[in-house]
């Protein structure tokens, strides 16, 4: 292999894992923006979200076949279930603690993180599952590097989710209303805007995102667990703060961009791959030291 | 175990009760109560009555007594020493079922030196300190030789036991490296140690006819020795170890590791550590337009791992300590244990088989009991025609040579490679 074709297929590599990063992370940013809670369940919703797409597609695949036929009702009916998840949990775990002290419902966010991944423990007692879909390994050979049409419908499902987040927010009235919250929620109430159904909606959506990653990252990798969740909770939350949390843009930007340093990060030679997590945190670090708002955060303005 | 407080003084009233054959079954009378009771409130016909039982009680221990004595001369009495609790009670389970199995056939067929086996069974609970317990019990239940150890740990304190009553010790499972300076010079190994694995990996490699090879392993001691010991015996013998990397446990994606491994082009990868990691890189590798030859070690070797690979898990080759379904007499064997315990033999049930069949062998070589004459016939071992392989033991009581067989998954299972 040429150094070209490693840049080549470091890009793929990296592309693929920063779409899922981005869409983990969009959860994390929309949910700051909206509440300032940072939802460290959000990474377990990603692990909910990959089960369900695995109960889903096991019944469809009898069907429909395992491949893109069954794939896809599996993903969009997992992304609406994983979503009432999400409502469900806003409901009972952080709508009450709104007015509570950010602490509490923080320590609430790691309760409920707790509460799904052992519930998944329990249920499938720690066993790796094997994912049910039987895509292929053809796609395109240049040379050395080799791109599997699997991953090119990955990166291009991801990117149309985040097209059709960015025009939800941008042009629907929900999502003016979104933003609205995200600068001043007293003044929303005052306003006559349901609130509380906002916020839930933004769950609905947050936790949506994270089971479409989540069932593509089932399908690609082939294998789930009940842990799967907790490093893509800290790498996307990562994402989010390196694109400036509470920004979505930022969040598609940091995941992206994660995504291609621990690619990249990981071919120098002297570094091995082992050393991914800590490039990944190490930014993090960096950033949090240096600008800790993030490249496209907006600089917080005390509220008295 | 420390039984909760209530629950012995309940014991310790009900024996009370007993003895003076006042049956109040209400509530819990507090000791000194009923001690009481027991001074004021005996009669003669009570006292009587009690009598009649302590002479009856003697009379059955002294028949019980005599029966022991009469029988421990013409029986062979085999200790088991396999956890039957805890996590690893199914592994142990596994192993007592077969050990029983091969003591009923011997004894089916006469026996050795006209005496039947017996056995008695220890739980070693997979942990030291029940394990050292459960040795102290099989070495008072005065047994001739112990078949067992599953759990290295658990198994490795119990060996000075087993030597300071100069009982020989067969061990069909446990297989740490720590045996080679620990073993007192009773316990015999015929599962091979971890590292005879490196022998067969680096048979196959050469078999193969592959020159440059990339090794992965997880950064457990396990498979991190396994991936060192190989890539040492590799090189030694003028080959080239092109990668060696480390992948961290639980990670999904490892496209930046199947690229550094495409671009030093090596001709087979060879993954060191478990299935569930595994499956993901053998998949990932393939994904990636890897075309080179791919093996695993021994903690790859399940059934989960081409569940999750999939079509990538074809040709695969995989090590494996020598299971049932891939030995020559294997599925016999397999058939008359499904028959007697309606249940499928665990992975070292054939190797507890052999065991004790090895044991049956040495006695008769021996041609007595005795214990030191029973340890030497073990260590004269020569050839003897086990299911899982011959067994001849080195001066360190280790299997002379791997017993470790080679698999490759074809049409999505593991048959034994050519």
């Amino acid at each position: 292999m040429t150094i070209l074709d490693i840049i080549i297929q470091q890009i793929t590599n990296g592309l693929i894992l920063g779409s899922f990063y981005s869409l983990v992370a969009l959860g994390y940013s929309m949910v700051y923006g909206i509440i300032k809670l940072l939802n460290f369940a959000h990474g377990d919703i990603y692990m909910v979200g990959a089960f369900v797409g695995f109960i889903l597609l096991s019944f469809f695949s009898t069907f429909l076949g395992d491949g893109w036929l069954g794939i896809l009702p599996s993903m969009i009916l997992a992304m609406t279930a994983v979503g009432f998840l999400g409502v469900i949990i806003q409901r009972i775990a952080y709508r009450p603690l709104l007015s509570a002290p950010r602490l509490s419902i923080l320590i609430t966010a790691v309760g409920v993180s707790l509460v799904l991944f052992n519930s998944v423990m329990f249920v499938t007692i720690g066993e790796y599952k094997a994912f049910p879909s039987g895509l292929g390994y053809e796609g395109i050979t240049m040379g050395h590097v080799h791109i599997t049409y699997t991953q090119m419908v990955m990166v291009g499902a991801t990117a149309v989710l985040m097209i059709a987040l960015h025009l939800f927010i941008a042009k629907t009235i929900y999502g003016k209303a979104m933003r609205a919250i995200s600068i001043d929620m007293d003044a929303c109430r005052l306003m006559g805007i349901d609130v509380n159904k906002i916020i839930a909606l933004t769950f609905f959506v947050g936790s949506a995102l994270a089971a479409a990653a989540g069932v593509m990252a089932g399908v690609y990798y082939g294998s789930i667990h009940f842990f799967m969740g907790f490093v893509i909770g800290l790498k996307a939350f990562t994402a989010a703060v390196i694109g400036g949390i509470g920004s979505i843009p930022g969040a598609m930007l940091g995941g992206l961009l994660l995504g291609l340093l621990e690619s990249f990060g990981t071919q120098l030679p002297w570094i091995g791959t082992e050393w991914k997590d800590v490039f990944a945190f190490g930014l993090l670090i960096l950033l949090l030291v240096f600008k800790p708002t993030g490249i496209l955060g907006r600089t917080e303005i005390e509220r008295m | 175990m420390v039984r909760p407080i209530a629950l012995r003084d309940r014991t310790l009233y009900r024996t009370a009760v007993i003895r003076h054959g006042n049956a109040k079954t209400d509530g819990l009378t507090p000791l000194f109560q009923a001690e009481e009771k027991f001074v004021l409130g005996e009669t003669t016909t009570q006292r009587r009555k009690n009598m009649k039982r302590i002479g009856l009680l003697l009379t059955m221990t002294a028949l019980a007594a005599l029966l022991a004595a009469g029988t421990a001369a013409a029986e062979i009495k085999v200790g088991i020493m396999v956890p039957t609790t805890g996590s690893e009670a199914t592994y142990g389970k596994d192993m007592e079922n077969a050990i029983k199995m091969a003591v009923d056939e011997i004894n089916a067929k006469g026996g050795v030196l006209g005496q039947k086996f017996t056995t008695f069974t220890g739980d070693d609970g997979c942990d030291p300190q029940m394990a050292t317990a459960a040795a102290s019990k099989i070495v008072s239940a005065s047994v001739d030789a112990v078949v067992g150890g599953y759990c290295s740990g658990a198994t490795l304190p119990t060996l000075k036991i087993y030597s300071d009553a100069a009982v020989p010790i067969v061990i069909p499972a446990a297989n740490s490296t720590k045996f080679i300076d620990l073993n007192p010079g009773n316990a015999f190994l015929i599962n091979s140690i971890g590292t005879y694995q490196v022998e067969t990996a680096v048979g196959l490699f050469k078999k193969l006819g592959v020159k440059k090879i990339a090794i992965v392993h997880q950064g457990d001691g396990y498979s991190e020795d396994l991936a060192s010991l190989t890539q040492k015996e590799w090189t030694k013998l003028g080959n080239e170890v092109v990668a060696f990397e480390v992948v961290n446990k639980g990670e999904q994606d490892h496209s930046a590791l199947v690229t550094r491994i495409k671009s030093k082009a090596p001709e087979l990868v060879f993954w060191t550590a478990y299935y569930a990691d595994g499956a993901l890189i053998i998949k990932q590798l393939r994904q990636g337009g890897f075309t080179g030859k791919i093996a695993v070690g021994d903690g790859s070797t399940d059934a989960k791992l081409m569940e999750i690979a999939g079509k990538a898990a074809e040709g695969v080759y995989a090590l494996a300590n020598p299971l049932p379904e891939f030995l020559g007499e294997g599925q016999k064997f397999i058939d008359a244990y499904k028959a007697k315990f309606k249940t499928s033999p665990g992975p070292y049930s054939a190797l507890s088989y052999d065991g004790m069949y090895l044991l049956a062998d040495a006695i008769k070589r021996a041609g007595s009991t005795d214990k030191k004459k029973v340890t030497a016939a073990l260590k004269a071992t020569q050839d003897f025609k086990g299911l899982s392989g011959p067994v001849t033991f080195t001066d360190k009581n280790l299997l002379s040579r791997s017993n470790f067989v080679v698999l490759v998954v074809k049409d999505g299972k593991f048959i034994l490679a050519k």
